[in-house]
Protein backbone atom coordinates (compact mmCIF):
# COMPACT_ATOMS: atom_id res chain seq x y z
CA UNK A 1 0.00 0.00 0.00
CA UNK A 2 0.66 3.04 -0.60
CA UNK A 3 0.19 5.39 2.56
CA UNK A 4 2.50 5.14 6.03
CA UNK A 5 0.28 4.22 9.11
CA UNK A 6 0.16 6.83 11.05
CA UNK A 7 -0.25 5.75 14.36
CA UNK A 8 -0.07 8.74 16.20
CA UNK A 9 -3.23 10.37 14.62
CA UNK A 10 -6.20 11.37 17.17
CA UNK A 11 -8.44 8.53 17.28
CA UNK A 12 -5.89 5.53 16.47
CA UNK A 13 -6.08 4.01 19.57
CA UNK A 14 -2.60 2.01 18.68
CA UNK A 15 -2.70 -1.74 17.18
CA UNK A 16 -6.56 -2.15 15.33
CA UNK A 17 -6.92 -5.77 15.04
CA UNK A 18 -8.54 -7.24 11.60
CA UNK A 19 -11.31 -8.60 13.32
CA UNK A 20 -12.46 -5.22 15.45
CA UNK A 21 -11.99 -3.87 12.30
CA UNK A 22 -14.45 -5.92 10.61
CA UNK A 23 -16.98 -5.16 13.69
CA UNK A 24 -16.76 -2.01 13.54
CA UNK A 25 -16.86 -1.50 9.70
CA UNK A 26 -20.32 -3.59 10.36
CA UNK A 27 -21.71 -1.50 13.18
CA UNK A 28 -20.79 1.76 11.30
CA UNK A 29 -22.27 0.85 7.83
CA UNK A 30 -25.38 -0.93 9.75
CA UNK A 31 -25.81 2.83 11.63
CA UNK A 32 -25.68 4.74 8.29
CA UNK A 33 -27.47 2.98 6.58
CA UNK A 34 -30.18 3.27 9.04
CA UNK A 35 -29.73 6.86 9.70
CA UNK A 36 -29.51 7.86 5.84
CA UNK A 37 -32.36 5.45 4.28
CA UNK A 38 -35.22 7.61 3.03
CA UNK A 39 -37.86 4.86 2.96
CA UNK A 40 -36.54 2.18 5.38
CA UNK A 41 -37.88 -1.19 5.57
CA UNK A 42 -40.08 -0.85 8.47
CA UNK A 43 -41.90 2.60 7.29
CA UNK A 44 -42.55 0.81 4.15
CA UNK A 45 -44.33 -2.24 5.90
CA UNK A 46 -45.70 0.25 8.50
CA UNK A 47 -47.31 2.29 5.74
CA UNK A 48 -48.78 -1.16 4.10
CA UNK A 49 -50.29 -2.43 7.28
CA UNK A 50 -52.17 1.09 7.39
CA UNK A 51 -53.53 1.01 4.13
CA UNK A 52 -54.62 -2.46 4.31
CA UNK A 53 -56.32 -1.06 7.48
CA UNK A 54 -57.78 2.16 6.57
CA UNK A 55 -59.09 1.44 3.14
CA UNK A 56 -60.36 -2.55 4.04
CA UNK A 57 -62.04 -0.77 6.76
CA UNK A 58 -64.05 1.43 4.67
CA UNK A 59 -64.41 -1.27 1.83
CA UNK A 60 -66.35 -3.09 4.47
CA UNK A 61 -68.54 -0.44 5.43
CA UNK A 62 -69.52 0.24 1.87
CA UNK A 63 -69.67 -3.08 -0.02
CA UNK A 64 -73.19 -3.58 1.61
CA UNK A 65 -74.31 -0.23 0.03
CA UNK A 66 -77.09 -0.87 -2.60
CA UNK A 67 -76.86 1.89 -4.01
CA UNK A 68 -73.40 3.05 -3.76
CA UNK A 69 -73.23 5.84 -1.57
CA UNK A 70 -69.61 6.01 -0.36
CA UNK A 71 -67.66 6.24 2.60
CA UNK A 72 -70.02 6.92 5.90
CA UNK A 73 -69.66 9.87 8.54
CA UNK A 74 -67.67 7.62 10.60
CA UNK A 75 -65.14 6.42 7.88
CA UNK A 76 -64.24 9.98 6.89
CA UNK A 77 -62.18 10.28 10.64
CA UNK A 78 -60.50 6.42 9.88
CA UNK A 79 -59.59 8.14 6.07
CA UNK A 80 -58.27 11.47 7.30
CA UNK A 81 -56.35 9.80 9.75
CA UNK A 82 -54.63 7.32 7.76
CA UNK A 83 -53.67 10.45 4.94
CA UNK A 84 -52.25 12.78 7.82
CA UNK A 85 -50.56 9.96 9.89
CA UNK A 86 -49.02 8.32 6.32
CA UNK A 87 -48.09 11.89 4.98
CA UNK A 88 -46.21 12.64 8.41
CA UNK A 89 -44.61 9.72 8.97
CA UNK A 90 -43.16 9.52 5.60
CA UNK A 91 -42.06 13.11 5.36
CA UNK A 92 -40.33 13.16 8.91
CA UNK A 93 -38.39 10.19 8.30
CA UNK A 94 -37.42 11.36 4.79
CA UNK A 95 -36.77 14.84 6.19
CA UNK A 96 -34.52 13.77 9.13
CA UNK A 97 -32.47 10.84 6.80
CA UNK A 98 -32.10 13.67 4.40
CA UNK A 99 -30.66 16.14 6.33
CA UNK A 100 -27.08 17.12 5.58
CA UNK A 101 -27.25 15.19 2.50
CA UNK A 102 -26.98 16.81 -0.56
CA UNK A 103 -27.21 15.67 -4.62
CA UNK A 104 -28.68 13.39 -6.93
CA UNK A 105 -31.20 11.72 -4.14
CA UNK A 106 -33.11 14.60 -3.61
CA UNK A 107 -35.71 15.98 -5.15
CA UNK A 108 -35.14 18.88 -7.60
CA UNK A 109 -37.56 21.86 -8.07
CA UNK A 110 -38.91 20.92 -11.60
CA UNK A 111 -39.70 17.22 -10.03
CA UNK A 112 -41.69 18.34 -7.14
CA UNK A 113 -43.53 20.86 -9.30
CA UNK A 114 -44.16 17.89 -12.06
CA UNK A 115 -45.81 16.01 -9.04
CA UNK A 116 -47.71 18.82 -7.60
CA UNK A 117 -49.66 19.57 -11.23
CA UNK A 118 -50.08 15.48 -11.42
CA UNK A 119 -52.02 15.72 -8.40
CA UNK A 120 -53.49 19.25 -9.24
CA UNK A 121 -54.49 17.88 -13.11
CA UNK A 122 -55.88 14.76 -11.22
CA UNK A 123 -57.81 16.36 -8.53
CA UNK A 124 -59.82 19.13 -11.40
CA UNK A 125 -60.21 15.73 -14.20
CA UNK A 126 -62.30 14.19 -10.96
CA UNK A 127 -64.38 17.17 -10.42
CA UNK A 128 -64.61 17.38 -13.79
CA UNK A 129 -65.73 14.00 -14.09
CA UNK A 130 -68.13 14.23 -11.00
CA UNK A 131 -70.01 17.17 -12.50
CA UNK A 132 -70.52 14.88 -15.73
CA UNK A 133 -72.52 12.20 -13.26
CA UNK A 134 -69.16 9.91 -14.92
CA UNK A 135 -69.18 6.88 -11.98
CA UNK A 136 -65.12 6.44 -12.03
CA UNK A 137 -65.13 9.76 -10.66
CA UNK A 138 -66.45 8.63 -7.16
CA UNK A 139 -63.13 5.54 -7.37
CA UNK A 140 -60.48 6.05 -4.66
CA UNK A 141 -58.44 4.41 -7.11
CA UNK A 142 -59.20 6.82 -10.16
CA UNK A 143 -56.85 9.50 -7.54
CA UNK A 144 -53.88 6.83 -7.93
CA UNK A 145 -53.14 7.07 -12.19
CA UNK A 146 -51.88 10.48 -12.98
CA UNK A 147 -49.58 10.99 -9.85
CA UNK A 148 -48.32 7.39 -10.29
CA UNK A 149 -47.83 7.77 -14.21
CA UNK A 150 -46.20 11.40 -12.92
CA UNK A 151 -44.01 9.30 -10.08
CA UNK A 152 -42.77 6.56 -12.89
CA UNK A 153 -41.98 9.67 -15.30
CA UNK A 154 -39.32 11.37 -13.13
CA UNK A 155 -38.30 7.93 -11.08
CA UNK A 156 -37.83 7.21 -14.97
CA UNK A 157 -36.08 10.45 -15.64
CA UNK A 158 -33.31 9.99 -12.74
CA UNK A 159 -32.52 6.55 -14.30
CA UNK A 160 -34.52 4.90 -10.72
CA UNK A 161 -36.05 1.55 -12.24
CA UNK A 162 -37.35 0.80 -9.19
CA UNK A 163 -38.97 4.03 -8.43
CA UNK A 164 -40.51 3.84 -11.80
CA UNK A 165 -41.44 0.49 -11.32
CA UNK A 166 -43.82 1.48 -8.09
CA UNK A 167 -45.49 4.57 -9.71
CA UNK A 168 -46.20 1.94 -12.54
CA UNK A 169 -47.78 0.17 -10.42
CA UNK A 170 -49.36 2.58 -8.22
CA UNK A 171 -51.08 3.10 -11.83
CA UNK A 172 -51.84 -0.44 -12.57
CA UNK A 173 -54.07 -0.37 -9.56
CA UNK A 174 -55.84 2.53 -10.41
CA UNK A 175 -57.02 1.02 -13.59
CA UNK A 176 -57.68 -2.08 -12.02
CA UNK A 177 -59.68 -0.08 -9.84
CA UNK A 178 -62.24 1.00 -12.31
CA UNK A 179 -62.93 -2.58 -13.15
CA UNK A 180 -63.88 -3.53 -9.67
CA UNK A 181 -67.32 -1.41 -9.15
CA UNK A 182 -67.61 1.60 -6.87
CA UNK A 183 -67.22 -0.54 -3.56
CA UNK A 184 -64.86 -2.86 -4.43
CA UNK A 185 -62.46 -0.40 -5.65
CA UNK A 186 -61.44 0.64 -2.18
CA UNK A 187 -60.21 -3.10 -1.85
CA UNK A 188 -58.29 -2.98 -4.94
CA UNK A 189 -56.85 0.23 -3.11
CA UNK A 190 -56.16 -1.59 -0.38
CA UNK A 191 -55.03 -4.72 -1.44
CA UNK A 192 -52.98 -3.64 -4.26
CA UNK A 193 -51.03 -0.40 -2.25
CA UNK A 194 -50.39 -2.82 0.72
CA UNK A 195 -48.30 -5.26 -1.87
CA UNK A 196 -46.57 -2.33 -3.45
CA UNK A 197 -45.50 -1.13 -0.09
CA UNK A 198 -44.75 -4.83 1.24
CA UNK A 199 -42.54 -5.66 -2.53
CA UNK A 200 -40.65 -2.31 -1.87
CA UNK A 201 -40.08 -2.84 1.72
CA UNK A 202 -38.61 -6.32 1.29
CA UNK A 203 -36.72 -5.00 -1.69
CA UNK A 204 -35.09 -2.48 0.35
CA UNK A 205 -34.30 -4.44 2.97
CA UNK A 206 -32.76 -6.96 0.80
CA UNK A 207 -30.72 -4.55 -1.05
CA UNK A 208 -29.65 -3.40 2.41
CA UNK A 209 -28.22 -7.07 3.33
CA UNK A 210 -26.51 -6.90 -0.44
CA UNK A 211 -24.52 -3.86 0.81
CA UNK A 212 -23.20 -5.01 3.71
CA UNK A 213 -19.05 -4.12 3.79
CA UNK B 1 -2.12 -12.37 4.01
CA UNK B 2 -0.93 -10.25 6.87
CA UNK B 3 -2.41 -6.91 7.81
CA UNK B 4 -0.03 -5.31 5.77
CA UNK B 5 -2.39 -5.67 3.16
CA UNK B 6 -5.23 -3.36 4.46
CA UNK B 7 -4.77 0.02 3.64
CA UNK B 8 -2.99 2.08 6.21
CA UNK B 9 -5.07 5.08 5.35
CA UNK B 10 -8.34 3.37 6.12
CA UNK B 11 -7.44 1.19 8.46
CA UNK B 12 -7.63 3.06 11.53
CA UNK B 13 -11.36 3.07 13.50
CA UNK B 14 -12.12 7.07 13.01
CA UNK B 15 -10.97 6.99 9.23
CA UNK B 16 -13.03 3.73 8.80
CA UNK B 17 -15.90 5.44 10.22
CA UNK B 18 -15.48 8.08 8.19
CA UNK B 19 -15.20 6.05 4.97
CA UNK B 20 -17.96 3.71 5.54
CA UNK B 21 -20.73 6.61 6.72
CA UNK B 22 -19.78 8.14 3.41
CA UNK B 23 -19.89 4.69 1.34
CA UNK B 24 -23.71 4.33 2.83
CA UNK B 25 -24.72 7.57 0.22
CA UNK B 26 -25.63 6.45 -3.07
CA UNK B 27 -23.31 7.81 -5.99
CA UNK B 28 -23.44 11.69 -6.45
CA UNK B 29 -24.66 12.37 -2.88
CA UNK B 30 -22.80 14.61 -0.51
CA UNK B 31 -23.10 14.66 3.46
CA UNK B 32 -22.42 18.15 5.66
CA UNK B 33 -19.72 18.22 7.81
CA UNK B 34 -21.88 18.29 10.63
CA UNK B 35 -24.67 15.70 9.69
CA UNK B 36 -21.33 13.19 9.68
CA UNK B 37 -19.74 14.60 12.86
CA UNK B 38 -23.64 13.96 14.40
CA UNK B 39 -23.59 10.23 12.51
CA UNK B 40 -19.89 9.09 13.72
CA UNK B 41 -19.61 11.19 16.59
CA UNK B 42 -16.22 12.60 16.68
CA UNK B 43 -15.09 16.14 17.79
CA UNK B 44 -14.93 18.65 15.04
CA UNK B 45 -10.72 18.86 15.09
CA UNK B 46 -10.29 15.30 15.31
CA UNK B 47 -13.45 15.24 11.83
CA UNK B 48 -11.03 17.80 10.67
CA UNK B 49 -7.47 15.99 10.85
CA UNK B 50 -9.32 12.81 9.53
CA UNK B 51 -10.30 14.10 6.61
CA UNK B 52 -7.67 16.21 5.53
CA UNK B 53 -5.81 12.60 5.67
CA UNK B 54 -8.49 11.00 3.56
CA UNK B 55 -8.59 14.41 1.25
CA UNK B 56 -5.02 14.31 0.77
CA UNK B 57 -5.37 10.51 -0.27
CA UNK B 58 -8.16 11.69 -2.95
CA UNK B 59 -10.19 8.94 -1.15
CA UNK B 60 -12.69 12.01 -0.01
CA UNK B 61 -13.86 15.48 -1.73
CA UNK B 62 -14.71 18.07 0.07
CA UNK B 63 -16.60 21.29 -0.87
CA UNK B 64 -17.64 24.72 1.09
CA UNK B 65 -20.90 26.76 0.13
CA UNK B 66 -22.10 29.44 2.09
CA UNK B 67 -21.13 27.99 5.28
CA UNK B 68 -21.59 24.49 4.64
CA UNK B 69 -19.30 22.07 4.15
CA UNK B 70 -19.83 18.69 2.25
CA UNK B 71 -18.04 16.23 1.59
CA UNK B 72 -17.97 13.24 -0.34
CA UNK B 73 -16.60 9.79 -1.36
CA UNK B 74 -14.49 9.92 -4.49
CA UNK B 75 -14.06 7.50 -7.29
CA UNK B 76 -10.51 6.23 -5.81
CA UNK B 77 -11.62 6.34 -2.22
CA UNK B 78 -14.63 3.79 -3.56
CA UNK B 79 -12.90 1.73 -5.06
CA UNK B 80 -10.12 1.63 -2.25
CA UNK B 81 -12.83 1.11 0.16
CA UNK B 82 -13.94 -1.85 -1.65
CA UNK B 83 -10.16 -3.06 -2.18
CA UNK B 84 -10.14 -2.97 2.04
CA UNK B 85 -13.10 -4.65 2.76
CA UNK B 86 -12.30 -7.28 0.72
CA UNK B 87 -8.60 -7.51 1.67
CA UNK B 88 -10.15 -7.86 5.30
CA UNK B 89 -12.65 -10.45 4.49
CA UNK B 90 -9.63 -12.29 2.81
CA UNK B 91 -7.99 -11.74 5.58
CA UNK B 92 -10.56 -13.35 8.20
CA UNK B 93 -11.37 -15.74 5.86
CA UNK B 94 -7.78 -17.05 5.87
CA UNK B 95 -7.53 -16.96 10.03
Amino acid sequence: MNHAPDAAAPGNGGAFDPQEAAALLDQTARQARRQLQPSPPWLLATRAVMVLAALGAIWLSVRGQHPYRGPTAADIPVLVAFIVVNFALTVGVRHRAMAGVQGRSRFTQPEIAVMVVAWIVTIVAILVLAAAGVSYSHYPTTLLIMPGLAWAAVSGARAGWRRSATGLAVAAVGVAGLFAGSAGAWLVAAVGLCAIFIVRAAINARQRRASRP
Amino acid sequence: MSTDELDPLIHVPARLKIVATLAALPDGDTLSFTRLQDIIGLTPGNLIVHLRKLEEANYISSEKTRNVTTVALTAPGRKAFGAYTQALRDLLGGL
